[in-house]
């Protein structure tokens, strides 16, 4: 085991860093003074408590909320208030904690959904379906099934969304992320509220996505085997303040992380 | 018998014609309030500055001695072209800066948009009261061998009717068929998701009140060559009221629906019922039959069931 302030495990290009960066919410400070990276390639966890600023972090990385102090750099390029849906053109995609999907759509157009910004072709041709954009549906098709296949979700492809049982409606949202053939995958809670054998069909997932197609994922889960498991490199947050950062053999034994999830005796 | 059953097929025919002009208001309510969850109260204001810009650009093109047919293309045009500007300045300057404001914050600046268009279309085009002729305003007889006298429908409604169905199969096609529509009926349902796919919220709202903007005009042109464009129309939007919540408020069917059966019920009221009572049902029936609607199923007919956790 290497020593908890050796260098890390994994190299590789810087894709996205935080730089000091504060956000509060009026008086409440949610984040304070956070820095940390994700290299390209790698599966990045963030971790702690209830009320640590996990979902604070992956929404100022998507351009929900704009963060009152800091920098953030994606892909060399330092950037100031980001609106999300810029953030999703520059590539990076996104689930949410409490699954959001559009619920009066079938899982197909929920994945569809996912290819809004590659499709350019003209309104009126779509409204006809005729020549060029006919052609672009059916190449967008062609990728969208191959996800269904990826995913194994190819029975349920035309089952609006609101009847799936939970598990396969957080798979149904992944597959909708990865429509957008993200450079950044950021999933939050993908494993919450599953049972075991969900679990482990979605870590299996998350490394296949990983490994087939390359992408970075920073994630945030609660069930800590699979955080050892699944990531490269983990960030420890409490109460809005990085506590520990490193591969999770390091960060296992970091006295403050286990003070932060134990409690201390005072 | 068949002098009574023949009466009711004209009141029934001529209802549902009238509550196709109903529909197409609750319509233009409807698109703003599914995409963004702001109940418009400036529908009416807009079927009022879309008709105005266009009859009374009509008027001028034709006094300037352009052929009719052409003058009306251009008309329809300009019209356009105005409900475009005022989605894009109702995005830029009222609603793009309330993003994220609650619901009643969101209508009450849409009763500010009220006055702001209603005014503004009085001091551009005029107050008066404009006759516009777009389609003939006689009456069929229909059915003469089977009732003595025939069957009366009046033709502006059957061509409401005709242009109600032509924009309403647009519409559906647009929305399911297009990238567009896929990402409006995306942002109706959850915001943040459509966002964090890459859709643009302030462009979507311009888009929905374009939208509702060109179907406030297709009701102009109908209700402009039955009563003439003239101020009186921002009242319709009360009556598309009843007809949102009788078919619901989140429903483009319901939306249909609901305004066929105010246009039929009102008019059967008052043909059967009016007698009794002493008429003038026409005015408030849809109101009873949306309270009936309201204490029986608050959602509307069509609308989606509210289920809240306590």
């Amino acid at each position: 085991m290497r020593a908890p302030d050796g260098p890390p495990v994994t190299s590789g290009d810087v894709l996205l860093s935080i730089d000091n960066v504060s956000l509060s919410f009026g008086g409440v400070k949610a984040i304070s003074g956070v820095s940390f990276d994700i290299r390209k390639g790698e599966i990045r966890a963030i971790i702690g408590p209830n009320g640590a600023g996990k979902t604070s972090m992956l929404n100022i990385i998507n351009g929900f909320y704009h963060p009152q102090q800091g920098i953030i750099t994606f892909k060399g390029e330092a950037r100031s208030k980001m609106r999300p849906h810029d953030a999703a053109d520059g590539g990076i995609a996104r689930t949410f904690q409490n699954v959001a999907l559009f619920r009066g759509m079938s899982a197909l157009d929920n994945i569809m959904a996912g290819r809004t910004l590659k499709m350019k072709r003209n309104m009126f041709w779509q409204m006809l379906r005729i020549g060029p954009a006919l052609a672009e549906e059916v190449e967008h098709r062609h990728r969208v099934e191959e996800i269904i296949d990826f995913l194994k979700i190819q029975e349920i492809r035309r089952t609006p969304v609101s009847r799936l049982p939970y598990g396969l409606q957080k798979r149904v949202e992944l597959g909708r992320a990865l429509a957008m053939e993200p450079e950044l995958l950021l999933l939050d809670e993908p494993m919450a509220g599953m049972n075991i054998e969900e679990k482990e069909d979605m870590s299996r997932f998350i490394l296949d996505v990983n490994e087939h197609y390359g992408t970075t994922i920073a994630l945030i889960e609660h069930d800590m085997g699979v955080v050892m498991d699944l990531s490269d490199r983990v960030v420890v947050l409490d109460h809005g303040i990085k506590i520990a950062d490193g591969t999770p053999q390091e960060v296992k034994s970091n006295q403050a992380v286990i003070d932060a999830y134990l409690g201390v005796a005072h | 018998m068949i002098i009574a059953f023949g009466q009711f097929l004209e009141v029934l025919v001529s209802g549902l014609l009238a509550g196709v002009l109903y529909s197409l208001v609750a319509l233009g309510f409807v698109l703003i309030f599914k995409a963004s969850g702001v109940f418009n109260f400036a529908q009416g204001a807009m079927v009022l500055l879309a008709g105005l810009a266009l009859v009374r650009s009509l008027d001028f093109l034709v006094a300037n001695g352009l052929p009719f047919w052409a003058a009306i293309i251009a008309a329809l045009l300009f019209a356009a072209l105005i409900m475009a500007i005022t989605a894009f300045l109702v995005e830029r300057f009222v609603l793009g800066p309330l993003i994220n404001q609650d619901g009643l914050t969101l209508f009450m600046s849409t009763i500010g948009v009220t006055f702001i268009i209603e005014g503004g279309a009085q001091m551009l085009f005029g107050s008066d009261v404009y006759p516009l002729r777009l389609f003939p305003s006689d009456a069929w007889f229909l059915f003469e061998g089977s009732f003595p006298g025939g069957l009366l429908v009046s033709k502006i409604d059957v061509w409401g009717g005709m242009i109600a169905a032509v924009l309403v199969v647009g519409l559906a096609v647009f929305f399911q068929q297009t990238k567009t529509g896929r990402a409006l009926r995306a942002v109706a349902d959850d915001h943040a998701a459509a966002q964090s796919v890459g859709i643009s919220l302030n462009w979507i709202w311009f888009i929905v009140w374009l939208v509702a903007g060109l179907v406030a005009l297709v009701a102009a042109t109908v209700w402009g060559t039955k009563l003439g464009v003239q101020f009186s129309i921002v009242f319709l939007a009360l009556k598309a009221l009843p007809v949102l919540i009788i078919g619901g408020f989140t429903s483009v069917p319901g939306a249909i629906v609901g305004g066929l059966i105010v246009g039929a019920g009102e008019k059967l009221a008052e043909a059967y019922l009016g007698p009794f009572i002493g008429g003038g049902i026409e005015y408030w029936f849809a109101y009873v039959l949306a309270l009936v609607v309201l204490m029986a199923r608050p959602q509307g007919l069509f609308g989606e069931r509210i289920i809240e956790r306590i």
